[in-house]
């Protein structure tokens, strides 16, 4: 008995071992790869939502219906369901009447973007101050952007994996180690194949392998300098990161300016944030083409009031000609599972 | 097939036609959100009943609001007159008879009755409806009715915006090879393993445009057109054109789907090639179906613009010419085919204008329905109007045309 005991004891020490040497050997020639399993507004939520809402949620376009046309049978589609759909089709930042009810917490996630401590700031949970998220301030109240089960925190997130369109990868080049390193280089690509997954179909593991689309995903290719810190990613700021961001068959995309990655990285997983200003237009178009109203009803998302928030909160990139702001600060929570990236040639090259 | 019906060779492939060459149609039943469209077999549901108000068969808008421009509605048969039998017609095969509900006597086939559009006006016009996909939230769509097509089991024929794809029964895109003939082929060694032999099972046997190769003792793969057929390894998704980037292969087609004005352009985009004006700006499709009983389509110019216009412009006519502007043809171009053609179009209605009519603009239309460019697209390849409006832009709004896609099956 002692034998076997010593055997197993045995087999978890080469287990452990095993698992060094894989770090090592993903980490071949300086470079590892990541693609990317998880993406969502990120959103600090306290268990009963009292902190950040404590005045409730607010309502989606069923619940607006119901208040606006309360005896519905008497109008006509023109005055009713096209009206609606035309507000939502051709926002404006005018009154539609209800009251939005924004975060009134403290805290959030994200990072500080402008290296500023202003009042309009969040907390983040650590204590850091000057946390700029104000895309958080305009959905953490909307329960459509709530974990587990809010309708865009499912939908965009089975996307991710589902979708090829948005097989966002980073590869990481020069590096020494994932524990520290003063100066390496990420780059963004698209990824163009079928995630690798556990037996069930459900879990993405480590190990896959991911070919760069350079057939059309050219456009979204991102260089950056980036530093680890004690295990810890952190890039460089982009000028403007394109994420391509597809649901039900509607290709759209996300823009974010000065987009950084922070990320916790190990040689099976990075996991973190990706923060900048998204542009707000390109913001409510990719929601509204994506989801249908009646995929935002379901979580309760009017987009007609969500687009005067998002104008209203808007705080970076004033329009020259108007001086209205047009991106708004924001954080997305990411995971990212190790992948070996392969480059094609080309099409036409030898 | 009984005697006065005939089988027209249309741009969505060979369809029945009535003794004058009018496509006949079916309307399948299809499931929305809150319940069930069009009809069960043997039973038709098209009548003539002018609806007045919403069905609430979609969501979230509830049922029982009055529907646009009621006075100059047309009910469902007015639009769709059925294919009426005599007491003398016999059935034939598939062809079967049903009973309407004022005792008339109707054409079907395989239980779905007929009908005609009069959207159609000569022979080979299949304007009333498409054999293209359409999802579950799409209206329920009338289909053009036409005979299977002769294709072996372990295949399927696909409508799509290129063309009638040819695929295996599993979806999988089926590819020739240039340097293949019918009896030999190029494709040996290094090169089978990406390129996967069709094989035809051992009772096979040729017939009509289908013939085999051996390419080895008992294996034996299929031809078509007097080229062997392939699946491609590295596909990644039904109804693929990856494939054809290797130079020489080609995905196959029964038939290719009418050409394009020459002055559009094809654009590569994030997920594929778009079709586009000659200035590079993405094409888009206009679609809409009324949230009826009837699903009465509202995306041609004889139909109802409210939809239209709430969407494009805010119900703005001006508005909708700014933001979503007609596909306007030059004077020295003319209509390529019956697919893509040149309409006078009023911009102040959306409807079409007579000759000679103040203000009325020459457009192009496909398949009588005229195309677009969004103001929201700025260079070539955007496609950032792409699924504006219900519903994804399926049921009142706008897709882009693609012409391949590696990413959401866009050509279907």
């Amino acid at each position: 008995m002692k034998t076997k005991q010593a055997l197993l004891f045995s087999a978890l020490i080469t287990l452990f071992s095993a698992g060094s040497f894989a770090d090592e050997a993903v980490l071949k020639d300086g470079r590892i790869g990541y693609v990317m399993t998880d993406l969502f507004w990120s959103v600090y939520q306290t268990e009963d939502a009292s902190q950040e809402c404590p005045r409730g949620f607010n309502d989606g376009p069923r619940e607006q219906f119901e208040q606006l046309f309360p005896y519905h049978e008497g109008l006509s589609v023109e005055e009713t369901q096209l009206a609606q759909e035309i507000e939502t089709w051709h926002p404006s930042t005018e009154s539609d009447g209800f009251e939005f009810l924004e975060v009134e917490g403290e805290l959030s996630w994200g990072l500080n973007l402008d290296d500023e401590i202003s009042a309009n700031d969040f907390r983040h949970p650590d204590g850091t101050a000057g946390i700029d998220n104000e895309v958080y301030r305009a959905v953490g109240c909307v329960i459509g952007f709530r974990g587990p089960d809010g309708v865009e925190y499912i939908f965009q997130n089975k996307a991710i994996v589902d979708e090829r369109y948005n097989r966002m990868m980073i590869e990481l080049s020069g590096v020494e180690s994932l524990e520290n390193d003063d100066q390496l280089t990420v780059t963004v690509y698209r990824g163009m194949d079928r995630l690798l997954t556990d037996a069930t179909g459900g879990k993405v593991m480590p190990g896959g392998t991911q070919r760069v689309d350079r057939r059309w995903g050219e456009s979204l290719i991102r260089e950056v300098r980036a530093r680890i810190i004690d295990g810890k990613l952190i890039s460089e700021p982009m000028t403007d990161m394109v994420i391509p961001w597809q649901n039900l068959r509607v290709p759209s995309i996300q823009l974010i300016r000065d987009a950084r990655l922070v990320l916790d990285l190990t040689a099976q997983n990075a996991t973190g944030l990706l923060a900048g200003y998204a542009d707000v237009d390109t913001w409510y178009y990719q929601l509204i083409r994506n989801d249908s109203t009646h995929h935002l009803s379901n979580g309760q998302i009017s987009g007609i009031s969500l687009y005067k928030a998002l104008r209203r909160l808007a705080d970076a990139y004033p329009d020259p000609d108007t001086g209205e702001n047009t991106a708004i600060s924001t954080a997305l929570d990411i995971k990212m599972t190790q992948v070996f990236i392969t480059h094609p040639k080309p099409l036409g090259g030898d | 097939m009984p005697q006065g019906f005939r089988v027209e060779v249309t741009a969505e492939g060979p369809v029945f036609a009535d003794t004058n060459g009018n496509t006949l149609y079916t309307w399948p039943q299809h499931k929305l959100r809150n319940g069930y469209s069009g009809e069960a077999k043997g039973t038709p549901a098209c009548y003539d009943e002018v609806l007045t108000v919403t069905a609430g068969l979609m969501s979230p808008y509830p049922p029982g609001i009055k529907l646009p421009e009621i006075e100059k509605r047309l009910s469902c048969m007015q639009l769709w007159p059925p294919v009426l039998a005599s007491e003398a017609a016999e059935e034939v095969g598939d062809w079967t008879i049903v009973e309407r509900r004022d005792g008339t006597l109707q054409w079907a086939y395989d239980e779905q009755p007929l009908y005609t559009s009069i959207r159609d006006r000569q022979p080979g016009d299949v304007i009333g409806g498409t054999r293209r996909r359409y999802g579950g939230d799409s209206p329920a769509m009338r289909v053009p009715a036409g005979p299977p097509s002769l294709h072996p089991p372990g295949f399927a024929v696909r409508q799509t915006s290129v063309g009638r794809m040819l695929t295996t029964d599993k979806n999988a895109a089926v590819y020739s090879f240039d340097g293949d003939t019918a009896n030999s082929s190029a494709c040996q060694d290094q090169c089978l393993t990406n390129w996967h032999p069709v094989l035809a099972p051992a009772l096979a046997r040729p017939q009509g445009e289908w013939t085999l190769l051996e390419r080895s003792p008992g294996n034996r793969q299929w031809v078509f057109r007097g080229k062997p057929l392939y699946t491609y390894e590295l596909d990644q998704s039904s109804w693929s054109q990856q494939g054809s980037d290797n130079p020489g292969w080609h995905n196959v087609f029964t038939q290719h789907a009418p050409r394009y004005p020459d002055s559009f352009t094809v654009q590569p985009t994030l997920s594929g090639e778009v079709l586009a004006d000659s200035t590079g700006k993405t094409i888009y499709r206009y679609n809409c179906g009324e949230d009826s009983a009837d699903q009465l389509a509202c995306d041609h110019p004889d139909d109802t613009q409210v939809y239209r216009l709430a969407m494009c412009g805010g119900g703005m006519a001006e508005k909708c010419v700014e933001y979503w502007p007609y596909v306007i043809a030059d004077a020295d171009e003319v209509s390529p085919n019956r697919t893509w053609t040149i309409v006078l179009i009023d911009p102040a209605t959306g409807r079409f204008a007579e000759p000679g009519q103040e203000g009325a603009l020459r457009v192009w239309a496909y398949r009588d329905r005229p195309v677009y460019t969004f103001g929201g697209d700025k260079r070539p390849g955007e496609v950032n109007g792409g699924g504006t409006g219900e519903w994804r832009g399926q049921r009142n709004g706008l897709k882009a045309f693609w012409l391949r896609d590696d990413y959401m099956g866009g050509i279907l």
